[in-house]
């Protein structure tokens, strides 16, 4: 048993780390690693990512776990259970945290079994009880309640976190690589990805955006989208949607935010013509600042918003997203 | 096909949620309780996959007394049977028991093809009993998936459309296999009126804690409550976050019309700039 903390590497599509991971480094320095007397280290799993240790480490990671595999390079997450628990079992750390994505989603809970550790997901705070066990808090209940749970004597102690719950800040290590072959025979793979789509886009991904443009039923067309989608360009910000405009067509599952979408942090959340049901604020309810543009006056978002303008989206968004567009154009 | 559904009673998180007098968990006396809505696409999808292909539906949950009437609403959409492992501990038990015990049981319905759960469970937003159950089970699972391609029971296996960050994947997995399933996977059905009357008629097995060999998965009696569990909640609070609520509006009609429109534009971006600090 080691006293060491360790943050895998949550990677995108094109090979590049997730910015939660820095967040995620950043936060056990800052929180965990002295208080447990141990070694802040990063993971990095997948196929030709060594090259990415030297980023681990200009955010405090002092040692570098790699695990290569062809098998890891589809996101395949039967081959990430399988690598990320022997790698568990041989080096007994204390605690292993992740970005909560969907992909930690759906293979955390596996390797969490196999190596007998608890786990929480989507932590928003991290702490150490008195008697160095893991604490953390989470949103439950559509987010209307903020827990706070404490591992008890097991190890290791798991956890997922929230995107843009932490502040990332470098503290510049030149760390350790630990290159570790892992062993994967193809009957440990039951999962064969036939084929990965990715979604083309130069804006940040929902989850992670620091910005949010959102769009809501008042839309009233796939076509009007392109409004929300100009105006997440001008501020830099991704698009995302309510679950009635998505029910409606307007625009892809992937764009929900919600209860039954997903749950987002951003500093500036900008809700267009989106009424403000229990439904979606328990996806976006933690925004640091919430802007509403609605034209009927007693819409319920109103009344939890910080900044609002009562307005009918046509004839605001243009002029709105032209101003930021100019505004932008100045930083 | 031989389809399983794992199933949960939740809170309804669309009440008031208010916390109780011990400060470490949910006021569950005027608590409305219903069907995970998660497990509702699961249900419709197993019952969309029997009409393709034949064969029985069986909803499996594990809960207190109340659970049997997320049981029914199943029962009632058309699933053929249920089993209920009952006992007023197991609302406290951790993720991982509940798995392991739903696991246990499922094994002794004999053989399977698939095994649907929803992707959530809302109230305690958790997304791992459904892969602990795979784990458990030693079978494969695929998560979130938005679009069953193609079955084949002949083959044994399944092609799913899966959701991942940033895209989504097409997997085979071999059957059996566990799905678990989100929000517009489908559209489920209602209960209709004959569909509530003859469920009442269906089978419904219940399994009381005693009928589990709990030493031999490994868990205690305790292990099952809220003192065994790997994790244990301490507090729960309402967060108060204080907006600031400053709405532009027009000056002779509630919404900004003519020249008020670019000028309330002008105000918010000084808003977000100068005092929000955002931009």
């Amino acid at each position: 048993m080691s006293n060491d903390v360790w943050v895998v590497a949550d990677l995108k599509l094109d090979g590049t780390i997730r910015k939660v991971t820095f967040e995620a480094l950043s936060e056990a320095r800052r929180k965990l690693v002295g208080k447990l007397n141990g070694t802040l280290c990063g993971v990095l799993l997948g196929s030709g990512v060594s090259g990415l240790a030297p980023e681990l480490g200009n955010y405090g990671a002092e040692k570098v776990f790699v695990a290569e595999s062809d098998i890891l390079k589809d996101s395949n997450p039967d081959g990430y259970t399988k690598a990320l628990t022997e790698l568990i079992n041989k080096y007994e750390p204390d605690i292993v945290i992740a970005g909560n994505t969907n992909f930690t989603e759906d293979y955390f809970p596996r390797v969490a079994g196999r190596v007998q550790a608890g786990l929480t997901m989507d932590a928003i705070d991290m702490d150490l009880t008195d008697d160095l066990r893991l604490k953390i808090q989470r949103y439950s209940h559509s987010s209307k309640v903020i827990s706070t749970q404490e591992f008890l004597d097991h190890k290791p102690m798991m956890t997922t976190v929230r995107p843009n719950s932490f502040k990332p800040e470098e503290d510049p290590k030149t760390p350790e690589i630990i290159n570790e072959s892992i062993a994967i025979s193809p009957d440990e793979i039951p999962t064969r990805v036939v084929e990965i789509k990715t979604k083309k886009s130069d804006l940040p991904a929902l989850t992670e955006a620091d910005r949010v443009v959102a769009g809501g039923r008042g839309l009233g067309s796939e076509e009007n989208f392109k409004h929300i989608y100009e105006l997440a360009e001008a501020f830099r910000a991704a698009p995302g949607a309510t679950r009635a405009a998505v029910d409606a067509g307007y625009c892809p599952y992937d764009m929900q935010i919600g209860q039954t979408g997903k749950a987002i942090s951003p500093s500036l959340y900008v809700g267009v013509a989106v009424s403000g049901a229990i439904q979606h604020f328990s996806g976006m309810g933690s925004s640091k600042v919430i802007v509403a543009i609605n034209k009927d006056p007693d819409a319920p978002i109103f009344k939890k918003c910080d900044y609002g303008i009562c307005g009918d989206l046509f004839d605001v968004l243009p002029p709105l997203t032209e101003e930021v567009k100019k505004l932008m154009a100045q930083d | 096909m031989k389809i399983i559904v794992v199933i949960s009673q939740t809170q309804d998180t669309e009440a008031k949620i208010g916390v109780a007098s011990s400060g470490d968990a949910i006021d569950t006396s005027a608590m409305k309780w219903i069907l995970n809505p998660y497990d509702e696409f699961a249900i419709e999808e197993a019952l969309r996959t029997k009409e393709k292909f034949g064969g029985e539906v069986t909803l499996v949950t594990m809960g207190p007394a109340r659970a049997v009437e997320a049981l029914r609403t199943g029962l009632a959409m058309g699933a053929d049977s249920a089993v209920h492992i009952k006992d007023d501990n197991f609302g406290l038990s951790d993720n991982y028991a509940i798995g392991k015990v739903l696991a246990s049981e499922i094994k002794k319905l004999g053989e399977y093809d698939l095994i649907l759960t929803g992707f959530k469970i809302i109230d305690q937003e958790s997304v791992q009993v459904g892969i602990h159950v795979a784990e458990e089970l030693g079978v494969p699972h695929v998560a979130l998936v938005s679009k069953i391609i193609q079955l084949d029971p002949d083959q044994k296996k399944v092609t799913c459309q899966k959701e991942i960050d940033g895209g989504h994947v097409v997997v085979e997995v071999p059957l059996p296999a566990l799905i678990t399933c989100p929000d517009g996977m489908n559209e489920p059905r209602y209960a209709s009126l004959p569909g509530i009357m003859k469920a009442k008629k269906k089978p419904l097995k219940e399994v009381g804690i005693d009928d589990i060999n709990l030493s031999e998965l490994g868990l205690t009696r305790e292990a099952l409550g809220k003192d065994g569990a790997r994790v244990k909640t301490t507090n729960i609070r309402v967060p108060q976050i204080e907006r600031k609520l400053k709405i532009i509006t027009g000056k002779d009609n509630p919404t900004v019309k003519g020249d008020e429109v670019r000028e309330s534009a002008d105000e918010l971006l000084r808003l977000l700039r100068e005092e929000a600090k955002v931009i």
